[in-house]
């Protein structure tokens, strides 16, 4: 490479490089060094070295960290087949030929992804109140139940209840990924229908043996950001219920615990810490799911991915 | 050349576009924080606006900037203020609870007092000493107290045909019999217990009644955490002598008395019905859907109450009364970049417009010359034409609590929040194990307690 256009490839990549130092790279270097201080926000002349000390608290001393995690991970496991099944299927419709008003309806799927979140959450808020909400008030309304009120159901409050509600809440804001699945579900030659069609495949073997191998490099794209997302799960706890954990502790996911110990109780250190094992929660299931892509991801041409 | 001299004319052209007339000099700005405690609701915000109105036409050294965050939103809005170090000059009202959940946050006043010669001999000195804290100075100027006392729906009394509690401290409450009881928590579960209507219309305490559908509740403690319900069967603390957790018994007799209350008994709403609309989202006096609540004097500045109603004396637990106190103060931030005109600020605050603040939030002054004759006048301004109990009022301030339930706890946000998750399950779930929960309560403080004193 001749020295202009290595000059010239260091000027194009500046403006990334400069904001990768300043906006992830220097952050992380800080965040790491709060976690060894006692850094109180409300109190930044206080603050003192104490090395391994947060540390040590999050892994040894601390309980809430571990069932913060596990939260979440419950949660996981709830919502992310839901979420993917959910998402898939919306977008199975919006691939089928005799769906009418296909674009019309691709743009309703997508347009609750334009909103911004928190108005979202707000607003699902007052459509899940218990005594008032249109869900409690359509079911009392079809079914005749007594749902309303004290011993009604109560989305945001029963325990038993409350992830498949948050579940519920986040279906609404799923338009990027359904975007997503019906771009792989476009991908797929038609041939190998065609073919299939006359190897005598029904629907459903279509579904199961063509259809299914050939998106699951999106379904793990897609499974991989929602992991990363579920990590970081915060804002319908937060705007819901200003992060309390409300009910019962169930909603004190990570993210929740890391705001309230950074943000609320100022203890910017321990905060710090927090921050550091859900970037290490990502990092770890992130890397489960591509050591096991192997065994269930498929890429056309029978290529493994590198 | 031609070229130089363009350059010229462009740079006089920008600099006299910059310039124009002879500037002012520039004013301080002095960010004023509203929200941790009184002071957020809709008829107090006018009233603040056109102090700081008048303050800044009054001035050319300092511009006073008004900021008001709603009360459930200013803890997490000055949190973050302060982690972005953009935090206000000064902060109040706000009760030892606000200014505690921020603790380091707050400068020593006491040079600045010593600086500018502001005369504490305005206050009891008593008043002052209570904002001195060891180790940190003097942390606020006093500025209002709010006791607390009851107040009662008397329209919903009279549709019950059930006598008024006692109109002073001391007295016997008299059933529709005739019959004297002591004036207590028992005497006020069982007149609830009347109060408390379901839709068909049947008390709480009829064998008809249909707790899934109550319209009207006979008793609650409106707007406080777990130490306030506590306190109202006597003052203690969450920190034992030794620095660890203990609770203190009656507090958990009092929050039984409140469970059996919610789901047993139900005369006090739960926590479905408390914030439901039918409530007025947790303004369950206004609703005029509870015929009895505790509160504090702050709530009479703003409330909208739209029925006949009066103040009456808290009720006593095994022959004590406890009438908690909430006590306001203005507090100047380290974060400050002027504090000393942020000062000057908090001195016009406490001083010069205290009484028009304390009338507008609902405060007691605790500026000595102004106290004569606030409740009348308050009353009188607040809600004319109205005969109250002024008397329950200044009585109700020799039961103050001490401990007070607002005072300071190790990791005082953290343990905040782990009671209040106390709280929520209690009014949130018909089958919990109260006296298990009190258990894991106080081992979980006891951690967090202990975790500070490392």
């Amino acid at each position: 490479m001749r020295l202009w256009e290595y000059r010239w490839g260091l000027a194009f990549i500046a403006p990334w490089l400069l904001g990768f130092l300043i906006f992830y790279l220097f952050p992380m270097v800080a965040s790491f060094v709060f976690s060894l201080l006692d850094f109180s926000l409300a109190d930044p002349g206080a603050t003192t070295f104490v090395g391994f000390v947060n540390w040590r608290r999050a892994f040894v001393e601390d309980p809430e960290v571990l069932a913060s995690v596990g939260r979440i991970l419950l949660f996981a496991l709830i919502s992310l087949p839901i979420g993917m099944l959910f998402a898939l299927a919306v977008a199975l419709l919006l691939h089928s030929r005799y769906l009418l008003g296909t674009r019309a309806f691709r743009t309703l799927f997508y347009l609750p992804s334009i909103v911004p979140f928190v108005a979202a959450v707000i607003i699902w808020q007052g459509v899940l109140n218990e005594h008032t909400g249109w869900i409690n008030l359509a079911i009392e309304g079809i079914t005749g139940l007594d749902v309303t009120g004290t011993d009604g159901i109560r989305w945001l409050a029963d325990p038993r209840l409350i992830y498949f509600t948050y579940t519920l809440i986040g279906l609404w804001g799923l338009g990027n990924t359904i975007i997503i699945f019906l771009a792989g579900l476009q991908g797929i030659p038609i041939e190998l229908y065609e073919a299939a069609q006359i190897d005598g495949a029904g629907p459903a073997q279509r579904f199961f043996s063509v259809t299914l191998p050939l998106i699951t490099p999106v379904v793990f794209y897609n499974v991989v950001i929602g992991v990363i997302g579920l990590m970081q799960y915060f804002l319908p706890p937060y705007v819901i219920n200003m992060g309390s954990g409300f009910p019962n502790g169930m909603t004190n996911f990570p993210m929740i615990y890391f705001y309230r110990q950074a943000f609320t109780y100022l203890n910017m250190g321990y905060g710090a810490v927090i921050a550091w094992i859900i970037f290490f929660l990502g990092l770890f299931f992130t890397l489960i799911l591509f050591r096991t892509s192997r065994y269930w991801v498929f890429y056309a041409g029978g290529g493994e991915e590198s | 050349m031609r070229r130089y001299l363009l350059l010229i004319v462009a740079l006089v052209l920008v600099l006299a576009g910059c310039g124009g007339p002879a500037q002012k000099a520039e004013k301080t700005q002095v960010r004023w924080f509203v929200g941790l405690g009184a002071g957020t609701d809709e008829p107090t915000i006018a009233a603040q606006e056109e102090i700081v109105k008048r303050y800044n036409e009054s001035q050319d050294e300092i511009e006073l900037v008004l900021e008001i965050v709603p009360n459930n939103q200013a803890y997490q809005t000055l949190a973050t203020e302060l982690s972005g170090g953009n935090a206000p000059d000064v902060v109040g009202p706000v009760g030892i609870r606000g200014r505690d959940s921020f603790k380091g946050a707050w400068i020593d006043l006491q040079p600045l007092v010593e600086k500018y010669q502001f005369d504490l001999s305005i206050f009891d000195a008593p008043m002052v000493d209570f904002y001195r804290n060891p180790g940190e100075g003097l942390l606020g100027l006093p500025f209002a107290i709010y006791p607390s006392f009851l107040y009662v729906n008397e329209e919903l009394f009279e549709e019950a045909g059930i006598p008024l509690p006692p109109t002073e401290y001391g007295q016997p409450y008299v059933d529709e019999n005739g019959k004297s009881w002591p004036w207590d928590m028992d005497t006020v579960k069982r007149i609830a217990m009347k109060l408390t209507v379901d839709q068909n219309g049947n008390d709480a305490s009829s064998p008809d009644f249909d707790p899934q559908n109550i319209v009207q509740w006979g008793f609650g403690i409106q707007w406080t955490d777990a130490r306030g319900i506590g306190t109202l069967f006597g003052p203690g603390t969450f920190v034992a002598p030794d620095g660890g957790a203990q609770i203190p018994p009656h507090w958990a007799e009092a929050w039984k008395w409140v469970y059996d209350g919610m789901w047993k008994s139900h005369f006090y709403p739960n926590g479905p019905y408390g914030s439901s609309d039918l409530l007025k989202n947790g303004d369950w006096f206004s609703s005029g859907r509870v015929a009895m609540v505790h509160c504090h004097l702050w709530y009479a500045g703003f409330a909208e109450i739209n029925f006949k109603w009066n103040v009456y004396p808290v009720p006593a637990y095994k022959g004590k009364t406890t009438a908690k106190m909430h006590a306001d103060t203005f507090l100047i931030t380290k974060q400050s970049k002027n504090p000393d005109a942020a000062f000057k600020v908090l001195s016009y605050l406490v001083d010069d417009v205290a009484g028009e603040l304390c009338a507008v939030y609902g405060g007691m002054p605790a500026k000595k010359e102004l106290q004569g004759d606030f409740l009348e006048t308050f009353f009188a301004k607040r809600w004319p034409g109205q005969e109250f109990n002024l008397k329950v009022i200044q009585d109700s301030i020799q039961f103050a609590d001490n401990p007070n339930h607002e005072s300071w706890m190790p990791s005082f946000q953290e343990a905040n929040t782990r009671y209040n998750q106390f709280t929520d399950l209690i009014f949130n779930n018909p089958d919990v194990d109260v006296d298990a929960e009190i258990q894991r309560l106080k081992e979980d403080l006891d951690k967090i307690f202990r975790a500070a004193q490392q």
